[in-house]
């Protein structure tokens, strides 16, 4: 496991001006980085590597700080580009021990399992290190010494965490197991427990082997028992050593960095001492797992899938040739075989849809588990949209559900991935979710993108996953969902017949569902085509207010339409509201709202369409809302 | 957590009453948690306020007290009533589930269920017991005494008696009875007690049998008598005190609703803290605790990263060692009332 190389200092927070950050490039241990201050709220350090590396493990050897988070990011990208987390915040002082001032120096090492998994897997070349301590606000601290490690070469074997007991004038306090998790709860603590029941039954845990190791180390530390107070009578306690002695073990460890062999650097301590000084060098078989493999999956998978569409010859896929993914199947069978974890979703809503799916024969579980199948999730970025992408999981949004529920029918998830193209897929949606008079007026947009002569994979891929509704509903769906194959093919006709006969729209276009539709719609046809008409006023001196969340940017649209239609847009429920747009169905709370104004309308976006499409005012009564 | 709240005492009773009611409808009849918990924090700041309330003007300065809170104070001190709530009692369907739900067993969403079935009453459930399930059915039961509050002198000698029990099982566990006795209220609702074992943490496998030894152990001597549900880690159930054998006349202890949790002994002081509450203190607490940087659950505190992403769970000892983290004066059990 080679040692990365670090290049310089990029910049720091404040240094103080014998412990300078540049201490840390050097693997001399006495020679740390303080801040210049005491009682600084947060310090942070940030170091350039020599090249982009994949960082496997870390040393950080503390000076003071109570916790210490490491971030990494690219330096070639955007200045704006965030730091992600590499380790998450890991405590190094407990507010006992940082108010005493004990136990400054703790070491840890932190293996692949406790850091970060998705950052762990990626190339970066530069970190930030931030520490706080909150609990003593008279003592500069930062940390001694940090090294990182890549991954270790394929042919060497793996060593991982040898078992050191001390390191320098240090002393360990953590060496989590390697117990899959990359957070290890309680760890620390267990730690603890065992340093203060030293003597305990040999019961104390499972992997007491290791801990109990640690705990030893921690034991022949004084231990950092809560109470504090080191028991110094150790001489690797925290307070300082004979300088003498310390001169001798980092001259000896500088020697081991002048001339790296590559013995030594098998050791992530990469510290001559580490090694003396641990009687038994012992590989851990978990502790390198190849760190990539998912990755690499993953892409695998979505070239091949790009492959597989890609190589469709037609833009318009014949019935015959498509995926065969939505048999009749009887309703409680329609999601049999799919066991689904949802994410973001808030009862009561989250148990309805829970619900839906164990009525069609799904399975649930309340946590990502190796049979689990499908995350229903909210929205992207949840934890377990995370954990579940790293799983290589399927992710799909809830209308796969809502909608398979709708038709009972069995409908491909594939049309309702999460990942992706998350925009043109989400104005699918749209089609689906919407009301008839929706379609009609949504559709033609959509079309505008699906005939495009000129296809990128990306929008192949879209078409495809069209391609596959039209199986999905056959029938009398089809017209409903208005996504058939010849249903598109006449709209292109229509298309092509509005460009001609964009100027002279008249009455009778306005029976034509298609011609009507298609003009209104899409804002970027609105600018192109329109000659800029004056405006009309149907909505004038209605109120409205927009409720909830609208898929997609419909929410835009509707202010559009509304205020190019002279309403007004309520920013708050106020009196003077007289509709509430909504476009998730009845809500609880507008009972209490009518209950306060009961000259409200609660009505369907369909509304504000059908106005536009027909180009006057309509009743809104087909339009409401009911419970 | 009980379905009962502890009845509170102050010069606004009526006002506290009546948003506790609301609240209890949102949260039964509209399932509208957060209404629930807005009505829930009026009702509790409005508790601890001295002198009585005068009218909706004056509430509006407290915290958690709007516009629209202070509109029904003041509709309710010129009226006496309010008509919301009238609308809402005479209402059948949210009175009726409202009593529904006072069953173990039976939530909002069961007693929307049942009623949109035509049951209404208790003699309407004892009609449709086979609908309900094992541990509505022991709900419905036990219905009148489950109502009925656990004076604090019978919380102190259930206490007493589990944890000479516990010792005598193993003196390694750890048990604490949580929830409002803990804070040291007159009276419970029913008793929740948290259990731990140095051999369970959260790095270990789970082990259902250190919670199932002590609720095996409680049947055989006769105090816990049924059980609602008993999972890995919690058992639900219901006990009662034996009578001791020299007041032959005494009445019978009451069966009352009890609740062990085996928790991770790492995490033990988390849920401890958790499960003393009081909600609204721990709501408070989670929050000075986010302003601190860290973030505090039932099961962990983790301290919070520059980009917001949360750490490796502190060791904990004590539930001291949690307020020490996010330096917030410790307040012992009695004083977390609020």
């Amino acid at each position: 496991m080679p040692e990365i190389k670090l290049k310089h200092v990029v910049s720091c927070t404040s240094e103080d001006n014998t412990h300078k950050a540049d201490n840390l490039l050097s693997s001399d241990t006495y020679r740390k980085w303080k801040a210049a201050r005491a009682g600084e709220k947060q310090t942070s350090v940030i170091l350039q590597f020599e090249k982009e590396e994949q960082v496997h493990s870390i040393d950080i050897g503390n000076e003071g700080s109570a916790f210490v988070e490491v971030l990494v990011a690219n330096s070639s990208a955007p200045k704006t580009q965030d730091y992600e987390v590499l380790l998450v915040t890991s405590s190094f002082m407990s507010p006992t021990e940082s108010r005493n001032g004990s136990n400054l120096n703790r070491v840890r090492f932190f293996g692949p399992n406790q850091l970060q998994k998705s950052t762990a897997q990626e190339k970066w070349d530069r970190v930030k290190i931030v520490c706080s301590q909150p609990y003593n606000k008279n003592i500069a601290y930062g940390i001694a010494f940090v090294k990182f490690h890549s991954p270790p070469d394929k042919n060497e074997p793996p060593s991982s965490s040898p078992k050191v007991t001390k390191l320098g004038q240090f002393r360990i306090k953590d060496e989590s197991p390697s117990s899959g998790s990359s957070l290890q709860p309680g760890s620390l603590f267990f730690n603890r427990e065992n340093a203060n029941k030293s003597s305990t039954s040999p019961k104390v845990s499972p992997q007491s082997d290791k801990l109990s190791y640690a705990a030893a180390a921690l034991q022949a530390g004084g231990g950092p028992h809560p109470s504090g107070q080191a028991s110094s009578s150790s001489s690797s306690s925290a307070s300082p050593q004979p300088p003498v002695k310390r001169k001798f073990e980092f001259s000896k460890e500088r020697l081991s960095a002048s001339g790296p062999s590559p013995s030594t650097k098998k050791s992530p301590a990469g510290s001559p001492e580490s090694k003396a000084a641990t009687p038994k060098l012992k590989p851990s078989p978990a502790a390198t797992p190849s760190p990539s493999t998912t990755k690499v999956s993953s892409t695998q998978r979505s070239t091949e899938k790009k492959k597989e569409v890609q190589s469709k010859p037609e833009l318009k896929p014949k019935p015959k040739t498509k995926p065969q993914s939505e048999q009749q199947v009887p309703f409680k069978k329609i999601m049999e075989g799919v066991v689904f974890v949802l994410s973001g979703f808030q009862n009561p809503f989250r148990g309805e849809l829970r619900e839906k799916a164990l009525e069609m024969g799904a399975k649930y579980r309340p946590d990502w588990t190796s049979d689990s199948t499908h995350l229903i999730c909210a929205f992207a970025n949840t934890p377990k949209y995370s954990q579940v992408k790293s799983a290589g999981g399927i992710i799909v949004r809830k209308e796969w559900v809502l909608d398979c529920h709708k038709r009972k029918q069995k409908i491909s998830f594939k049309r309702y991935l999460m990942d992706g193209d998350e925009s043109s897929s989400e104005s699918e949606m749209e089609v689906d979710e919407d009301s008839e008079e929706e379609v009609k007026t949504k559709t033609p947009q959509k079309k505008e993108i699906q005939v495009t002569p000129k296809k990128s994979p990306a929008k192949r891929d879209e078409e495809e996953e069209y391609a596959r509704s039209t199986d999905e509903e056959p029938g009398a769906d089809e017209d409903e969902s208005g996504v058939d194959t010849e249903d598109e093919l006449q709209r292109v006709e229509n298309e092509s017949r509005r460009k001609k006969a964009a100027a002279e729209r008249t009455a009778e276009e306005e029976e034509d569902p298609y011609g009507g539709s298609t003009d209104e719609n899409t804002d970027a046809e609105a600018e192109e085509d329109h000659p800029i008409p004056e405006l009309p006023d149907f909505l004038s001196g209605k109120h409205f207010f927009l409720y909830g969340k609208f898929p997609n940017d419909e929410r835009r649209l509707l202010l559009r339409y509304i205020v190019a239609f002279n309403g007004v847009i309520e920013d708050y429920m106020t009196d003077k509201v007289q509709f509430v747009v909504t476009s998730e169905g009845w809500h609880e709370s507008f009972e209490d709202a009518l209950m306060e104004n009961s000259n409200l309308n609660f009505v369907k976006p369909a509304w504000i369409y059908a106005i536009n499409e027909r180009q006057k005012l309509l009743p809104y009564q087909p339009y409401t809302v009911v419970p | 957590m009980s379905k009962r709240k502890a009845p509170q005492e102050s010069p606004n009773e009526g006002i506290t009453d009546f948003l506790i009611e609301l609240a209890n409808y949102e949260k039964n009849v509209n399932r509208a948690i957060h209404k629930y918990n807005a009505y829930r924090k009026a009702a509790s700041t409005i508790s601890k306020y001295p002198s009585k309330i005068r009218n909706g003007e004056e509430a509006k300065k407290l915290d958690g007290v709007g516009a629209k809170i202070a509109e029904k104070i003041d509709e309710f001190l010129q009226t006496g009533k309010l008509r919301k709530l009238e609308k809402i009692r005479n209402d059948d369907t949210s009175s009726s589930i409202n009593f529904l739900t006072r069953v173990t067993g039976i939530g909002p969403a069961a007693a929307r269920k049942f009623f949109e079935e035509g049951v209404k009453t208790l003699d309407d459930l004892k009609k449709v017991e086979h609908k309900l399930n094992h541990h509505q059915k022991i709900g419905l039961r036990y219905f009148e005494e489950f109502e009925k509050r656990i004076p604090r002198a019978e919380m102190e000698q259930m206490e007493a008696l589990i944890i000479a029990e516990l010792e005598k099982i193993d003196p390694e566990y750890i048990g604490t009875i949580c929830g409002s006795y803990r804070r040291g209220a007159a009276s419970s609702g029913d008793i929740d007690i948290l259990l731990t074992h140095p051999n369970y943490t959260s790095q270990t496998e789970k082990q259902p049998k250190l919670l199932h030894a002590v609720v095996e152990h409680l049947e055989s001597i006769g105090f816990v008598t049924d059980t609602l549900s008993k999972g890995d880690t919690k058992f639900m159930g219901v006990c009662q005190l034996q009578q001791s054998n020299d007041d032959e006349d005494e009445e019978e202890y009451l069966h009352r609703r009890i609740d062990i949790r085996l928790i991770p002994k790492d995490q033990y002081y988390c849920g401890v803290l958790y499960f003393t509450g009081s909600d609204i203190f721990n709501k408070n607490m989670r929050a000075h605790a986010l302003e601190k940087g860290f973030t505090l659950n039932e099961y962990t505190i983790r301290p919070l990263g520059v980009t917001g992403v949360a750490g490796e769970p502190l060791p904990v000892d004590s539930e001291r060692d949690i307020f020490e983290y996010i330096q917030y004066k410790f307040k012992e059990p009695k004083d977390r009332s609020q």
